[in-house]
Protein backbone atom coordinates (compact mmCIF):
# COMPACT_ATOMS: atom_id res chain seq x y z
CA UNK A 1 0.00 0.00 0.00
CA UNK A 2 1.73 3.50 -0.90
CA UNK A 3 1.60 5.88 1.87
CA UNK A 4 -1.36 8.01 0.49
CA UNK A 5 -3.15 4.88 0.34
CA UNK A 6 -2.06 3.92 4.38
CA UNK A 7 -2.92 7.40 5.49
CA UNK A 8 -6.80 7.26 4.28
CA UNK A 9 -7.34 3.93 5.35
CA UNK A 10 -6.11 4.98 9.03
CA UNK A 11 -8.21 8.07 8.48
CA UNK A 12 -10.85 5.82 7.43
CA UNK A 13 -10.96 3.38 10.24
CA UNK A 14 -11.11 6.38 12.91
CA UNK A 15 -14.20 7.92 11.56
CA UNK A 16 -16.00 4.31 11.86
CA UNK A 17 -13.90 3.43 15.05
CA UNK A 18 -15.03 7.04 16.83
CA UNK A 19 -18.40 7.94 15.77
CA UNK A 20 -20.14 4.89 17.59
CA UNK A 21 -18.32 5.83 20.85
CA UNK A 22 -19.03 9.72 20.63
CA UNK A 23 -22.29 9.56 18.68
CA UNK A 24 -24.77 8.32 21.42
CA UNK A 25 -23.04 10.47 23.94
CA UNK A 26 -23.55 13.58 21.90
CA UNK A 27 -26.81 12.91 21.08
CA UNK A 28 -28.13 11.26 24.33
CA UNK A 29 -26.75 13.01 26.63
CA UNK A 30 -29.87 15.27 27.41
CA UNK A 31 -31.95 12.42 27.07
CA UNK A 32 -34.31 11.09 30.06
CA UNK A 33 -34.17 7.04 29.87
CA UNK A 34 -37.52 5.71 29.92
CA UNK A 35 -37.07 2.93 33.14
CA UNK A 36 -37.21 -0.22 31.19
CA UNK A 37 -34.91 0.86 29.14
CA UNK A 38 -32.55 1.91 32.15
CA UNK A 39 -32.75 -1.23 33.68
CA UNK A 40 -31.93 -3.03 30.16
CA UNK A 41 -28.81 -0.70 29.76
CA UNK A 42 -27.94 -2.20 33.47
CA UNK A 43 -27.57 -5.72 31.96
CA UNK A 44 -25.41 -4.40 29.49
CA UNK A 45 -22.02 -3.98 31.60
CA UNK A 46 -22.25 -7.13 33.29
CA UNK A 47 -23.37 -9.62 29.90
CA UNK A 48 -20.53 -7.60 28.13
CA UNK A 49 -18.08 -8.52 30.89
CA UNK A 50 -19.31 -12.28 30.89
CA UNK A 51 -19.17 -12.28 26.97
CA UNK A 52 -15.55 -10.61 27.00
CA UNK A 53 -13.83 -13.22 30.13
CA UNK A 54 -15.17 -16.07 28.16
CA UNK A 55 -13.99 -15.46 24.82
CA UNK A 56 -10.90 -14.42 26.63
CA UNK A 57 -10.33 -17.55 27.82
CA UNK A 58 -12.02 -20.09 26.04
CA UNK A 59 -10.63 -18.57 22.54
CA UNK A 60 -7.79 -16.78 23.82
CA UNK A 61 -6.15 -17.26 19.89
CA UNK A 62 -9.50 -15.90 18.17
CA UNK A 63 -11.37 -19.53 17.95
CA UNK A 64 -13.07 -21.73 20.76
CA UNK A 65 -9.87 -23.67 22.55
CA UNK A 66 -11.83 -26.01 24.53
CA UNK A 67 -9.42 -28.60 25.97
CA UNK A 68 -7.17 -28.94 28.80
CA UNK A 69 -4.29 -27.67 26.65
CA UNK A 70 -5.83 -24.25 26.83
CA UNK A 71 -3.34 -23.02 29.68
CA UNK A 72 -5.88 -20.30 29.99
CA UNK A 73 -8.25 -22.14 31.42
CA UNK A 74 -6.33 -23.28 34.32
CA UNK A 75 -4.84 -19.64 34.89
CA UNK A 76 -8.25 -18.46 35.54
CA UNK A 77 -9.21 -20.77 38.03
CA UNK A 78 -6.76 -19.08 40.56
CA UNK A 79 -7.15 -15.85 39.19
CA UNK A 80 -11.23 -15.90 40.03
CA UNK A 81 -10.79 -17.35 43.55
CA UNK A 82 -8.19 -14.49 43.89
CA UNK A 83 -11.00 -11.77 42.30
CA UNK A 84 -13.34 -13.44 44.58
CA UNK A 85 -11.67 -13.22 47.42
CA UNK A 86 -9.72 -9.99 47.34
CA UNK A 87 -11.97 -8.01 45.31
CA UNK A 88 -9.12 -6.07 44.21
CA UNK A 89 -7.80 -5.62 40.84
CA UNK A 90 -4.03 -5.37 41.49
CA UNK A 91 -3.82 -8.80 43.32
CA UNK A 92 -5.61 -10.37 40.74
CA UNK A 93 -3.82 -9.05 37.94
CA UNK A 94 -0.42 -10.45 39.71
CA UNK A 95 -1.73 -14.25 40.35
CA UNK A 96 -2.65 -14.01 37.30
CA UNK A 97 -0.01 -13.21 35.26
CA UNK A 98 1.76 -15.14 37.61
CA UNK A 99 0.21 -17.98 37.05
CA UNK A 100 0.58 -17.77 33.78
CA UNK A 101 3.86 -17.38 33.31
CA UNK A 102 4.98 -20.72 35.28
CA UNK A 103 2.12 -22.62 33.14
CA UNK A 104 3.64 -21.53 30.16
CA UNK A 105 7.41 -22.34 31.17
CA UNK A 106 6.96 -25.38 33.03
CA UNK A 107 3.39 -27.00 32.51
CA UNK A 108 4.80 -28.51 29.05
CA UNK A 109 1.51 -29.06 27.58
CA UNK B 1 -12.45 22.36 36.23
CA UNK B 2 -10.28 19.88 37.00
CA UNK B 3 -10.47 17.84 39.96
CA UNK B 4 -7.16 16.47 40.83
CA UNK B 5 -8.12 13.84 43.20
CA UNK B 6 -10.87 12.21 40.71
CA UNK B 7 -7.87 12.64 37.81
CA UNK B 8 -5.03 11.07 39.78
CA UNK B 9 -7.93 8.07 40.82
CA UNK B 10 -8.61 8.11 36.50
CA UNK B 11 -4.82 7.63 36.33
CA UNK B 12 -4.33 4.80 38.84
CA UNK B 13 -7.00 3.03 37.55
CA UNK B 14 -5.62 2.93 34.46
CA UNK B 15 -2.49 1.03 35.38
CA UNK B 16 -3.83 -2.65 35.05
CA UNK B 17 -4.93 -1.45 31.24
CA UNK B 18 -1.82 -0.21 30.10
CA UNK B 19 -0.36 -3.21 31.21
CA UNK B 20 -2.82 -5.50 29.52
CA UNK B 21 -1.85 -3.37 26.72
CA UNK B 22 1.76 -3.39 26.34
CA UNK B 23 1.70 -7.19 24.73
CA UNK B 24 -1.27 -5.89 22.35
CA UNK B 25 0.28 -2.91 21.80
CA UNK B 26 3.63 -3.83 21.24
CA UNK B 27 2.50 -6.47 18.85
CA UNK B 28 0.29 -4.11 16.84
CA UNK B 29 3.77 -1.82 16.40
CA UNK B 30 5.78 -5.41 15.53
CA UNK B 31 3.23 -6.25 12.70
CA UNK B 32 2.52 -2.66 11.56
CA UNK B 33 6.09 -2.69 10.87
CA UNK B 34 6.28 -5.70 8.78
CA UNK B 35 3.40 -4.98 6.49
CA UNK B 36 5.64 -1.80 5.74
CA UNK B 37 4.06 1.15 7.95
CA UNK B 38 6.34 3.23 8.99
CA UNK B 39 6.90 4.30 13.11
CA UNK B 40 4.87 7.54 12.21
CA UNK B 41 2.03 5.57 10.35
CA UNK B 42 1.96 3.22 13.11
CA UNK B 43 1.66 5.60 15.86
CA UNK B 44 -0.63 8.06 13.90
CA UNK B 45 -3.22 4.80 13.71
CA UNK B 46 -3.01 4.04 17.31
CA UNK B 47 -3.54 7.70 18.18
CA UNK B 48 -6.86 8.06 15.73
CA UNK B 49 -8.31 5.07 16.34
CA UNK B 50 -7.29 3.30 19.60
CA UNK B 51 -8.96 -0.20 18.06
CA UNK B 52 -7.18 -3.25 19.37
CA UNK B 53 -9.51 -5.60 17.18
CA UNK B 54 -10.00 -3.34 14.08
CA UNK B 55 -6.29 -2.10 14.16
CA UNK B 56 -5.27 -6.37 13.78
CA UNK B 57 -7.72 -6.73 11.44
CA UNK B 58 -6.32 -3.69 9.32
CA UNK B 59 -3.02 -5.83 9.50
CA UNK B 60 -4.77 -8.19 8.40
CA UNK B 61 -6.13 -7.10 4.89
CA UNK B 62 -3.21 -5.44 3.94
CA UNK B 63 -0.71 -8.53 4.04
CA UNK B 64 -3.57 -10.34 2.16
CA UNK B 65 -3.87 -7.60 -0.02
CA UNK B 66 -6.84 -6.22 0.78
CA UNK B 67 -8.61 -2.94 -0.28
CA UNK B 68 -8.83 -0.06 2.16
CA UNK B 69 -13.29 -0.53 2.13
CA UNK B 70 -13.05 -4.08 3.15
CA UNK B 71 -10.76 -2.62 6.17
CA UNK B 72 -12.81 -0.02 6.94
CA UNK B 73 -16.24 -1.83 6.89
CA UNK B 74 -14.59 -4.63 8.65
CA UNK B 75 -13.93 -2.00 11.52
CA UNK B 76 -16.89 -0.60 11.03
CA UNK B 77 -18.71 -3.88 12.24
CA UNK B 78 -15.64 -4.49 15.23
CA UNK B 79 -16.89 -1.12 16.31
CA UNK B 80 -20.68 -1.40 16.23
CA UNK B 81 -20.56 -2.91 19.65
CA UNK B 82 -19.53 0.50 21.13
CA UNK B 83 -23.19 1.86 20.37
CA UNK B 84 -24.34 -0.33 22.75
CA UNK B 85 -21.48 0.51 25.04
CA UNK B 86 -21.57 4.13 24.77
CA UNK B 87 -25.71 4.38 25.07
CA UNK B 88 -25.41 2.46 28.31
CA UNK B 89 -22.66 4.29 29.84
CA UNK B 90 -24.97 7.85 29.19
CA UNK B 91 -27.41 7.52 32.01
CA UNK B 92 -23.90 7.96 34.39
CA UNK B 93 -22.69 10.89 32.91
CA UNK B 94 -25.29 13.57 34.10
CA UNK B 95 -23.01 15.55 35.76
CA UNK B 96 -20.38 15.35 33.10
CA UNK B 97 -21.02 18.34 30.48
CA UNK B 98 -21.96 17.15 26.80
CA UNK B 99 -19.59 18.14 24.86
CA UNK B 100 -16.80 17.39 27.38
CA UNK B 101 -18.46 13.45 27.63
CA UNK B 102 -18.58 13.30 24.05
CA UNK B 103 -14.82 14.21 23.23
CA UNK B 104 -13.63 12.26 26.17
CA UNK B 105 -15.66 9.17 24.47
CA UNK B 106 -13.20 8.68 22.31
CA UNK B 107 -11.17 6.69 24.28
CA UNK B 108 -13.90 4.18 25.01
CA UNK B 109 -12.34 0.64 25.04
CA UNK B 110 -13.36 -2.43 26.17
CA UNK B 111 -11.15 -1.98 28.46
CA UNK B 112 -11.88 1.76 29.92
CA UNK B 113 -15.44 0.48 29.64
CA UNK B 114 -15.07 -2.13 32.15
CA UNK B 115 -13.15 -0.27 34.92
CA UNK B 116 -15.17 2.85 34.19
CA UNK B 117 -19.09 1.03 35.29
CA UNK B 118 -17.06 -0.62 37.96
CA UNK B 119 -16.50 2.36 39.46
CA UNK B 120 -19.88 4.62 38.71
CA UNK B 121 -21.59 1.74 40.83
CA UNK B 122 -20.79 3.83 43.84
CA UNK B 123 -19.26 6.80 42.49
CA UNK B 124 -20.50 9.76 40.27
CA UNK B 125 -18.47 10.02 37.23
CA UNK B 126 -16.81 13.21 36.48
CA UNK B 127 -14.95 14.33 33.59
CA UNK B 128 -11.39 14.67 35.70
CA UNK B 129 -11.89 10.88 36.40
CA UNK B 130 -12.91 9.84 32.72
CA UNK B 131 -9.41 12.08 31.48
CA UNK B 132 -7.54 10.40 33.89
CA UNK B 133 -9.10 7.11 32.85
CA UNK B 134 -8.68 7.89 29.13
CA UNK B 135 -6.10 9.37 28.16
CA UNK B 136 -3.72 7.26 29.98
CA UNK B 137 -5.00 4.17 28.53
CA UNK B 138 -4.47 5.93 25.15
CA UNK B 139 -0.87 6.94 25.83
CA UNK B 140 -0.69 3.40 27.18
CA UNK B 141 -1.90 1.92 23.83
CA UNK B 142 0.23 4.94 21.78
CA UNK B 143 3.84 4.14 23.58
CA UNK B 144 3.07 0.33 23.41
CA UNK B 145 2.81 0.68 19.47
CA UNK B 146 5.73 2.79 18.81
CA UNK B 147 7.80 0.67 20.95
CA UNK B 148 6.59 -2.35 19.03
CA UNK B 149 7.31 -0.64 16.01
CA UNK B 150 10.96 0.61 17.04
CA UNK B 151 11.68 -2.32 18.65
CA UNK B 152 9.94 -5.26 16.78
CA UNK B 153 12.70 -6.83 15.18
CA UNK B 154 14.43 -7.41 18.98
CA UNK B 155 11.75 -8.73 21.25
CA UNK B 156 9.68 -11.98 20.52
CA UNK B 157 8.25 -13.85 23.06
CA UNK B 158 5.86 -11.99 25.72
CA UNK B 159 3.83 -15.02 26.27
CA UNK B 160 6.47 -16.26 28.46
CA UNK B 161 6.38 -13.31 31.08
CA UNK B 162 2.42 -14.07 31.14
CA UNK B 163 1.45 -10.45 29.71
CA UNK B 164 -1.19 -12.54 27.54
CA UNK B 165 -3.29 -13.12 31.04
CA UNK B 166 -3.23 -9.34 31.77
CA UNK B 167 -6.57 -8.95 29.91
CA UNK B 168 -8.20 -11.97 31.18
CA UNK B 169 -7.51 -11.52 34.04
CA UNK B 170 -8.44 -8.01 34.33
CA UNK B 171 -11.78 -9.32 32.58
CA UNK B 172 -12.34 -11.65 34.87
CA UNK B 173 -11.92 -9.41 38.27
CA UNK B 174 -14.07 -7.01 36.59
CA UNK B 175 -17.07 -9.24 35.97
CA UNK B 176 -16.94 -10.09 39.46
CA UNK B 177 -17.21 -6.21 40.63
CA UNK B 178 -20.06 -5.87 38.19
CA UNK B 179 -21.98 -8.68 39.14
CA UNK B 180 -23.73 -7.25 42.38
CA UNK B 181 -27.36 -9.37 42.57
CA UNK B 182 -27.98 -12.87 42.02
CA UNK B 183 -29.78 -11.34 38.10
CA UNK B 184 -26.36 -10.06 37.17
CA UNK B 185 -24.48 -13.22 37.40
CA UNK B 186 -27.30 -15.20 35.25
CA UNK B 187 -26.98 -12.40 32.48
CA UNK B 188 -23.43 -12.62 32.44
CA UNK B 189 -23.77 -16.46 32.25
CA UNK B 190 -26.09 -16.20 29.93
CA UNK B 191 -24.46 -13.92 27.65
CA UNK B 192 -20.71 -15.91 28.41
CA UNK B 193 -22.62 -19.37 26.79
CA UNK B 194 -24.48 -17.23 24.37
CA UNK B 195 -21.28 -15.54 22.94
CA UNK B 196 -18.93 -18.99 22.84
CA UNK B 197 -22.34 -21.30 20.68
CA UNK B 198 -22.65 -18.31 18.29
CA UNK B 199 -18.72 -18.24 17.96
CA UNK B 200 -18.84 -21.78 17.62
CA UNK B 201 -21.53 -21.68 14.97
CA UNK B 202 -20.64 -18.95 12.87
CA UNK B 203 -16.83 -18.47 13.22
CA UNK B 204 -17.07 -15.62 11.17
CA UNK B 205 -18.86 -13.51 14.14
CA UNK B 206 -15.89 -13.95 16.19
CA UNK B 207 -13.61 -11.90 14.00
CA UNK B 208 -15.93 -9.12 14.12
CA UNK B 209 -16.83 -9.84 17.69
CA UNK B 210 -20.95 -9.52 16.52
CA UNK B 211 -21.17 -12.23 18.51
CA UNK B 212 -21.07 -9.99 21.86
CA UNK B 213 -23.46 -8.14 20.55
CA UNK B 214 -26.20 -10.11 19.81
CA UNK B 215 -25.10 -12.33 23.14
CA UNK B 216 -25.11 -8.63 24.89
CA UNK B 217 -28.78 -7.91 23.64
CA UNK B 218 -30.16 -11.39 24.31
CA UNK B 219 -29.09 -11.78 27.81
CA UNK B 220 -30.08 -8.12 28.61
CA UNK B 221 -33.28 -8.50 27.65
CA UNK B 222 -33.84 -12.10 29.56
CA UNK B 223 -32.24 -10.03 32.55
CA UNK B 224 -35.44 -7.71 32.36
CA UNK B 225 -37.69 -10.68 32.29
CA UNK B 226 -35.59 -12.67 35.27
CA UNK B 227 -35.23 -9.44 37.31
CA UNK B 228 -39.11 -8.69 36.77
CA UNK B 229 -40.20 -12.44 38.18
CA UNK B 230 -37.88 -12.53 40.96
Amino acid sequence: MSDTSILLMIFGVSVVSLLPRMLPVAILSRWEFPQLLQKWLSFVAPAVLGGLAALSILAPKGFIHFSPSNLYLWACIPTFIVAIKTRSLFYTLLVGIITMALLYNFAGI
Amino acid sequence: MIKNEELLTGIKDAFPIVLGYLPLGFAFGVLANQVGMTVFQAGLMSLMCFTGAGQYIAIGVMQAGGAIFTIIMANLLVNLRYLLFATSMVPHLKNVPPSLATLLSYGLTDETYAVAMTRYQNHEATASYMAGLNITSHIGWISSSLAGAILGTFISNTDKIGLNFALPAMYICLLVFVVGKRSDALVAGISATLCLLFGFIFPSTMANMSNIIIATMIAATLGVVIDERY
